[in-house]
């Protein structure tokens, strides 16, 4: 009897615990996916506005079969695609920017420094905020197929201070680097 | 001993060639014509019956904080990219200053003062390597507001634009004209250093773009179509030569030829030279030394004079000094 007690016990924690496991599971899953996405430039981004001085204000559009982790990505994807791929001022008065980096093949001729850089949590996370805390507006929040959500954030980016850190690493010359 | 003294060489030989580096060109916010005559800030006179405007910097400068604004952040925001600027009210000032201090010097002795030819005077104006001229104008609709921007980089030798950045900002109802200023500043710059950027390597790689003139004196017997050296060639070419032999990839253009005078233009000079073992900066007025020396020489004998302008313009004056 007291055996039973036991292995009722142990059912019923085990229970209790694997809804939350594949909770987590699916999530990191779903950031896995989305980290591949990144590193496939698959995201869009637009200028929305003129930052604060020294800052970019942009609006992301990440992929994800989870909103929350695509919430997340546009971070991400707004530092890669400020670095490697410059995006479109899209109304007037914003500006369209170039990448920070020129060459096409930086993201492999430095490729150990971005694989720590864009890590999960890694520094890439010091030079961008979500503004409104992430907020999504309505109509930025799309199911494109029966697995995917396509979510805009908007997001300020502290380019400066991401182009004196490249500096700082090798990887983009300084204006006066040369004299 | 003799190790170590190798060593503390190779290490100093090592330092001087790691850390040579190119001259850095200065550079200057300046407004444009454009801006100063739409604004009213110009100087006029008749020039044999044509009038003619010219743009009055110092009044612009002293009447309108739009202008102080702009300037003040496009300097923040070259020196914040570790390129500082000129200031142009401040060389202004200056220009005034060294005016009145030279006025009034004189030697202990005899009481003479500092020696100025017209040339001299002449070269008394604010001046840098590349002017980043800027232009704004004010576009109303209805109760609506905008700003188009326009910054040009242009290098005072070659006259090229070498940086650009420009458009018409956010049309806004009730934002003031400094705040859409400030906005078009902030707006443009990263593409106004870009395109400078790209005008810094290509410098690096195809060394720096000068302009060469050469004259002669009038009382000078020879001229440009004298033959010399024993396979009789024209003066004119044989500078030519000597351009093809020490411009990087002998790159350069002749614009004008004539007995009297050369203009070469696109002359891409190497950023550095070597003397004494070390490697140093080279500027127009090196390299023209060099062209300088070779025509002093056999078979040549040519006494001549060089003039620069900045890091790049310079001509050689032939028959004199």
């Amino acid at each position: 009897m007291k055996y039973f007690k036991i292995l009722g016990v142990v059912i019923i924690t085990v229970l209790m615990c694997f809804p939350t496991s594949t909770e987590a599971q699916s999530k990191r899953r779903a950031r896995k996916k989305a980290n591949i996405a990144t590193a496939q430039w698959r995201y869009e981004i637009e200028g929305v506005g003129t930052g604060r001085e020294g800052t970019y204000l942009l609006k992301v559009w990440s992929y994800s079969k989870r909103p929350d982790v695509a919430i997340e990505q546009a971070k991400k994807n707004a530092v890669h695609g400020v670095i490697f791929k410059g995006f479109v001022g899209s109304k007037q008065g914003v500006s369209t920017q170039k990448p920070l980096v020129k060459s096409l093949n930086a993201e492999k001729e430095h490729e150990q420094f971005f694989k720590d850089f864009f890590a999960n949590g890694g520094a890439y996370m010091r030079y961008v905020s979500t503004t409104a805390d992430g907020a999504v507006a309505a109509g930025d929040r799309m199911k494109i197929s029966k697995k995917e959500y396509k979510v805009g954030v908007v997001v300020s980016v502290r380019k400066d201070e991401l182009r004196k850190a490249l500096e700082q690493a090798g990887i983009v010359k300084g204006l006066s680097s040369m004299f | 001993m003799r190790k170590i003294i190798a060593l503390f060489c190779f290490t100093l030989i090592c330092c001087n060639l790691v850390f040579s580096q190119a001259k850095k060109p200065t550079i200057m916010v300046v407004p444009s014509d454009n801006w100063c005559i739409t604004n009213n800030y110009v100087m006029e006179f008749d020039n044999q019956g044509t009038l003619v405007k010219i743009p009055n910097y110092k009044q612009a400068l002293q009447e309108n904080s739009e202008l102080l604004l702009v300037i003040s952040k496009l300097n923040g925001l070259m020196a914040e990219r570790g390129f500082p600027l000129k200031n142009m009210e401040s060389v202004l000032k200056s220009l005034e200053s060294d005016s009145a201090e030279d006025a009034m010097i004189s030697s202990k002795d005899m009481g003479m003062g500092a020696a100025e030819s017209p040339v001299d005077m002449l070269k008394k104006v604010a001046k840098a390597d590349i002017i980043m001229q800027l232009t704004w104008t004010i576009n109303k609709r209805g109760p609506k507001k905008s700003i188009t921007f326009n910054l040009q980089g242009l290098d005072s030798y070659t006259n090229k634009q070498v940086a650009t950045a420009a458009g018409t900002g956010t049309p806004s109802f009730s934002a003031e004209t400094v705040v859409l200023l400030e906005e078009a500043v902030l707006s443009h710059m990263d593409n106004f250093c870009n395109t400078l950027m790209t005008h810094f390597e290509d410098m690096a790689a195809n060394g720096r773009e000068v302009m060469i003139r050469i004259k002669k004196w009038d009382d000078w017997e020879s001229d440009l179509e004298t033959e010399f050296g024993p396979d009789g060639d024209e003066l004119s070419l044989i500078i030519e030569d000597w351009l093809a032999d020490n411009t990087v990839n002998g790159r350069y253009n002749t614009t004008d030829a004539t007995e009297n005078m050369m203009n070469f233009e696109q002359v891409r000079i190497p950023l550095y030279y070597e003397r004494k073992g070390r490697k140093r900066a080279m500027d127009t007025r090196r390299f023209i030394r060099g062209l300088s020396n070779y025509l002093k020489k056999e078979p040549f004998n040519i006494v001549n004079k060089v003039t620069t302008k900045g890091l790049g313009r310079a001509t050689i004056y032939l028959g004199g000094k």
